[in-house]
């Protein structure tokens, strides 16, 4: 069984929360401040976020001078304009071969997603012979300029959610490569896939245990939940 | 310490402080990055490696001793950023540079990746991003072999992360390749009851999880590259030990380890 939780994963970063100090503040601001840099560029986009807020806390400030512009010192390892194509390019790519050749299952609205490449819903069809035939679904998909070094934004929208014992009815999936294992080396489409093949190998529909809870309190951006994995089985 | 009386509050609902939780460690975690990331390079510049640790080592009677004798080694070192990806860019970094001098290494090295991406998609990597890191790594290797690539034009794109990234992807990947291929024997070095395949896809092929010695392996031997590791560590041996991968093999490049990182050295 999948849980969201706090419990291993937690445990993990105990010793990285030790060295850096107290949490600087609690329940309220944390949620503001990470919520004005949640979708669609989640968390740095360097250029776009180098001089605003909560960014600038870094603690090697470079020299009095140079404040806002200031990576003057070390050699820049921000994203360059190169790099801002590169995302859009490999988008790109991949909306190409979508629409080209999209699997079995899965379509998309190649108009609407080329107008803004960083928001894409793809639809998706139940496959024929498991519980899930004839129905339709929307996943929607979310990419920061980090992709795909950072994975994407991933959850079903709409007002048909799944019903299965990994995906909470506010839309968010429990399923590792879309956090911790998640790889430059998978796509929208593997993404898509793994989706499919974890609905298709269901054999009992129904919400994960302890979905009132948790849908209850989760964030909004499912990447922001530290999801617990320790079932391979569906 | 204002803070510490606020940061006792959300404590008491125990379940909506829990998933408070999650955003604050995370919230933090990107924190610690962004200071990482804003204080050390993706790849330094070189520095004279005694002078370096010296001065870092000073209060240390331990680390101070291995200091002089990695120094009698070797001159010089470069600091890469802990990032997880550290020992792939470090072993991108120092071979590439090599083999900006060192042309007969060349051919033999082309010759290996350039078949490297089928070798990939016949064991089942998705082709379509497989290409894309692999046209970007080839593009930076004929770069070098037709000698169009100065070491401040090596230099600089290292500190480009896009391009930087996309060549660790890539050796992540030619990594993951091998240990699959090869499952049978390195099966052995990994715990627990994990396939291969779920090792690769947990702790090889995505970005920022640390190598260990089955990743230096295994990569050492697929790009049939020597690799002589130094480990600098709190034993109490005066010197620092080195292991070469693929054991007996020539190494073609040396790096630094202290524990949870790689850097790269120069020898004399």
């Amino acid at each position: 069984m999948y849980y969201h939780g706090t419990g291993a994963a937690m445990e993990q970063v105990t010793a990285l929360l030790a060295r850096a100090g107290p949490i600087g503040s609690s329940s309220s601001a944390p949620t503001s401040s990470s919520s004005s840099s949640s979708p669609p560029t989640s968390s740095s986009s360097a250029p776009a976020i180098a001089g605003t807020s909560a960014a600038s806390s870094n603690v090697s400030a470079p020299g009095p001078g140079t404040s806002s512009s200031g990576t003057v010192a070390v050699p820049t390892c921000k994203p360059s304009s190169q790099d801002a194509l590169r995302w859009e390019r490999r988008l790109q790519k991949e909306l190409m071969a979508f629409v080209t050749d999209p699997p079995p299952g899965l379509s998309i609205d190649a108009d609407a997603t080329s107008q803004n490449l960083q928001d894409w819903t793809v639809d998706l069809r139940g496959a024929d012979g498991t519980l899930y035939e004839g129905e339709n679904f929307q996943l929607n998909f979310k990419f920061n300029s980090k992709y795909p070094f950072d994975a994407p934004q991933v959850m079903f929208v709409g007002n048909h959610i799944p019903v299965h014992p990994h995906i909470y009815s506010n839309g968010h999936i429990c399923l590792s490569i879309l956090t911790e294992d998640w790889s430059p080396a998978h796509s929208v489409q593997s993404v898509c896939l793994s989706i499919m093949s974890m609905l298709s190998s269901c054999k009992d529909k129904k919400r994960p245990v302890d979905n009132s809870l948790y849908v209850k309190t989760c964030n909004k951006n499912p990447k922001k939940t530290k999801w617990w994995y320790h079932d391979d089985t569906v | 310490m204002g803070d510490a009386t606020r940061e006792a509050e959300p404590r008491v609902d125990g379940k909506d402080a829990q998933v408070n939780q999650d955003v604050l460690i995370m919230e933090q975690q990107r924190q610690i990055e962004e200071e990482i990331s804003d204080a050390i390079p993706l790849v330094g510049a070189k520095e004279d490696l005694l002078g370096t640790l010296e001065k870092e080592y000073i209060s240390d009677p331990i680390y101070s001793m291995k200091a002089k004798d990695l120094s009698s080694k070797y001159n010089s070192i470069r600091r890469t950023r802990p990032d997880g990806n550290c020992f792939f860019r470090a072993f991108a970094y120092a071979y590439f540079e090599r083999l900006l001098t060192c042309k007969d290494d060349y051919k033999g090295f082309y010759d290996i990746v350039s078949k490297s991406k089928d070798d990939l998609i016949e064991l089942g990597f998705p082709q379509f991003t497989l290409e894309d890191f692999y046209e970007t790594f080839m593009e930076v290797v004929e770069r070098i072999g037709s000698g169009d690539m100065t070491q401040d034009e090596l230099y600089e794109l290292f500190n480009n992360q896009g391009q930087s990234n996309y060549i660790v992807v890539y050796l992540r990947l030619i990594t993951s390749g091998k240990l699959q291929r090869d499952a049978d024997f390195y099966l052995n070095f990994i715990d627990g009851n994990r396939t291969m395949t779920a090792f690769c896809h947990q702790e090889v092929e995505p970005m920022f999880k640390e190598s260990d010695h089955i990743h230096i392996i295994a990569l050492s031997a697929a790009l049939n590259v020597g690799v002589r590791v130094r480990y600098m560590d709190r034993g109490d041996s005066a010197q620092v030990i080195a292991h070469d991968f693929p054991e007996g093999a020539t190494p073609a490049v040396h790096l630094l380890y202290r524990p949870g990182h790689y850097d790269i050295l120069y020898e004399q």
